[in-house]
């Protein structure tokens, strides 16, 4: 024990109180976390003017009056954008005779001597129907905003044509906004953010995905060079081949605690923050508790049976490239599987290692529609069954693999070692 | 009372595949002195040693080191392998701390002992330096102190001497000759027969994986006969080659450069008098040398049908 624990200790602090992990570990996200939110400010930008004239051809009726109107209305936003960043429209509306040759406008569209052409027209079913020609330099701010002129144009032109006013409509249409809020088990309130609950589950899933895959690479890179230094056999001179295994895993295991503690700390404090904390329940702390461990131990001891059976990096890509596909599927179906939490693909996927730790998480953690215990439960021992089993084989690689040197083994060389007394 | 067996194989047997690397070796080492372990690349010196370690298990065979596994008694063994390793980045103090702590010593202990070998060893003010910022010498210098950090009873070095210039090599002969004063049980394996023939109490040869002699290296030297004479002609060296060549029991004759002299090799059973004798009246000598058997001899001699590798081998150290 006193030597696996040594070994543990020098990978804990090797890993974890290096320039490179503080920079890379903590440094980044940390940074991160501070630009996140100055991210719109940065990416703000106020549009030049759009100036010049827009002949409209009007083939319906009443579109080219109708169209100083719509210019003239404030334009539609999105929720990250500000009154700064509207389009300051200074365009001069000219209205062309509905018979108007159109091959003569289309040339002033392409030399840019007209800012834009809108023809309003119908089509052969009688529909009515907008065209604009804009020049191909153009801006797509300007283009959006002349897109959206044009639909409100048209729309202001029928209800002309019906003798009702469109003020009047709009005020009569205007649609309010929902105010939803949450009531929590203590009869707090809160603002409900739907978008928001749907990632919580993405969150658990990442964080633990983040912080066992950065350990379990460096337990990978590790074990290289401890290979390609062939310090291994020094080392293998003072221990067993299991007891500098478990070393290098619980060392890493303590490397991969410090990012989920620090990692989820900054996403509870955050959550805190937009008073959103009761979105997490106790129980999928509970259940990430559970499954971290044997999240870890499954993909770490891969890493590191891989690690020791090759010599470099390169030859290391080949061998855990299945694993990786693997492991990617969380991340592929996190959507289907948040809003299904217990349809068959979840369902599969839960007892498929190595994605059975994430994917089960997802679902445990998702509110749409809560997951049996049982099945936690389940998902977990045969988890916790399949890490002891490849724990078993990833030693018995390990204990091969540390001495070897040469080429890269075959899946089927790799079988054998398994098999070798 | 039975002297208490430090190193007990008993017919280990390894393969790797198709590869039969160690074919029913038995070695039992008595504590005390130093034991050569000889024999050409490829002969099962390593694997055995590994077997000796537990880093690898026989496929057959009782394996005993200190009277139980090498597993439970690594805290008592030293051992410093052929391939050479150490973390590159590490200072050298923390790497030999991390080794001591590993092989069970406090902290305070251990950093005694590390002091003491660093300067034992000429490496004063390396202690604070990266293990990549030394010169390939001093890092195996280092090396030597992570095995021997611990005052193991057993000291096992495979190839010590590769690589060290012939002042570290005549360093590392005196620190091992200490350790064998102090009561340490060193088995090195070598195939520089010189630094056998000088440091070794007993040698032990492999060859393709078999154990082909194991005897007080007294007893080697007193029993294989000296068979080689070196001879300096006072004429021309190819007229006295041809003479000598015809000198009944003369096995074979050639120019040797280096000794300017031709080396002459006696049959198996000519008494090396009578071949003296002959050879004084083949033709006229400046000098005729019958030479002390050397190791190198014996090796050549027990594993004579691999002479090639055996060239490379000798002829390398």
């Amino acid at each position: 024990m006193r030597r696996t624990l040594t070994v543990a200790a020098r990978e804990f602090r090797h890993t974890a109180l290096t320039k490179g992990f503080i920079i890379g570990a903590i440094g980044v996200p940390a940074l991160m976390f501070a630009v996140i939110p100055l991210i719109p400010k940065l990416m703000r930008s106020t549009p030049p003017p759009l100036e010049g004239r827009i002949v409209v051809v009007d083939r319906v009726g009443r579109v080219a009056e109708s169209l100083q109107a719509a210019l003239a209305e404030p334009p539609e936003r999105q929720p990250w954008e500000t009154q700064d960043e509207d389009v300051d429209v200074r365009l001069t509306v000219e209205a062309a005779a509905p018979d108007a040759s159109i091959d003569g406008l289309r040339s002033q569209v392409a030399d840019e001597s007209l800012r834009a052409l809108l023809i309003a027209d119908r089509s052969e079913e009688g529909a009515e129907q907008v065209e604009l020609l804009v020049p191909s330099t153009g801006n797509p701010r300007h283009t959006r905003r002349l897109e959206e002129v044009g639909r409100k144009a048209l729309v202001r032109a029928r209800v002309a044509r019906q003798g009702q006013d469109y003020g009047q409509l709009q005020e009569l249409m205007k649609s309010e906004r929902v105010r939803t809020s949450r009531i929590s088990p203590q009869g707090e309130q809160a603002t409900e953010r739907t978008e928001l609950r749907a990632l919580v589950p993405m969150g658990f899933m990442l964080l633990l995905w983040v912080t066992i895959f950065t350990s379990a690479n460096y337990l990978l890179t590790s074990t290289i060079e401890e290979k390609s230094s062939r310090v291994m056999e020094v080392l293998l001179s003072a221990t067993s081949p299991m007891e500098l295994l478990t070393g290098k895993l619980l060392g890493q295991a303590g490397v991969s605690l410090v990012m989920l503690l620090m990692y989820g700390g900054v996403g509870l404090a955050g959550l805190g923050a937009l008073t959103m904390l009761d979105v997490v329940r106790l129980s999928d702390l509970l259940w990430l508790a559970a499954w971290f461990p044997v999240a870890y131990f499954m993909v770490a001891v891969i890493m590191a049976g891989v690690g020791s059976a090759v010599n470099d990096l390169r030859d290391a890509q080949s061998l855990v490239g299945p694993a990786l596909m693997a492991l990617m599927v969380p991340m592929v179906l996190w959507l289907p599987i948040v809003e299904n939490p217990n349809g068959a693909l979840a369902v599969i996927f839960s007892f498929i290692p190595p994605a059975s730790p994430f994917v089960t998480v997802l679902r445990l953690t998702a509110v749409t529609d809560p997951v049996p215990a049982w099945q936690g439960l389940l998902a977990l021992a045969v988890a916790i069954l399949c890490t002891l089993a490849m724990l078993w084989a990833g030693a018995r690689i390990f204990r091969v693999g540390a001495l070897m040197q040469g080429k890269t083994p075959t899946p089927r060389e790799l079988l054998r070692w398994i098999r070798v007394r | 009372m039975p002297a208490e067996r430090v190193i007990d194989l008993q017919d280990v047997h390894k393969r790797f595949g198709g590869t039969h690397a160690v074919r029913g070796v038995s070695l039992s080492l008595e504590r005390g002195g130093i034991c050569g372990f000889l024999g050409p690349n490829g002969a099962g010196k390593s694997t055995t040693i590994r077997m000796i370690m537990s880093i690898i298990l026989p496929d057959e065979g009782r394996v005993s080191v200190l009277g139980t596994s090498a597993l439970d008694a690594k805290d008592r063994i030293g051992y410093l392998p052929e391939e050479r390793g150490l973390y590159r980045r590490m200072r050298v103090a923390e790497f030999l701390r991390f080794m001591a702590r590993l092989k069970g010593l406090d902290r305070a202990d251990a950093d005694r002992r590390i002091g003491a070998w660093l300067e034992r060893l000429e490496l004063p003010g390396v202690s604070r330096r990266r293990c990549m910022e030394l010169s390939k010498g001093m890092q195996q210098k280092v090396q030597l102190v992570a095995s021997v950090v611990n005052e193991p009873e057993l000291l096992i070095l495979d190839e010590p001497f590769s690589g060290l210039d012939p002042v570290n090599a005549r360093l590392l002969t005196h620190q091992i000759q200490g350790l064998r004063e102090r009561g340490t049980t060193i088995l090195f394996s070598t195939h520089q027969m010189r630094t056998a023939e000088d440091l070794c109490d007993r040698v032990v040869l492999i060859h393709r994986g078999e154990k082909v002699l194991d005897e007080p290296l007294t007893s080697i030297l007193r029993r294989f006969d000296p068979r080689t004479v070196l001879a300096e002609p006072a004429q021309d060296h190819a007229v006295a080659e041809r003479a000598i060549g015809r000198v009944p029991g003369v096995q074979s004759c050639g120019w040797n450069e280096a000794a300017k002299s031709l080396q002459v090799r006696l049959a198996e059973g000519m008494d090396p008098q009578a071949g003296l004798r002959g050879i004084l009246a083949a033709a006229p000598m400046r000098r005729v040398e019958l030479r002390r058997t050397t190791l190198d001899e014996v090796f050549v001699q027990l594993v004579g049908g691999d002479a090639a590798a055996l060239g490379q081998e000798v002829g390398g150290d």
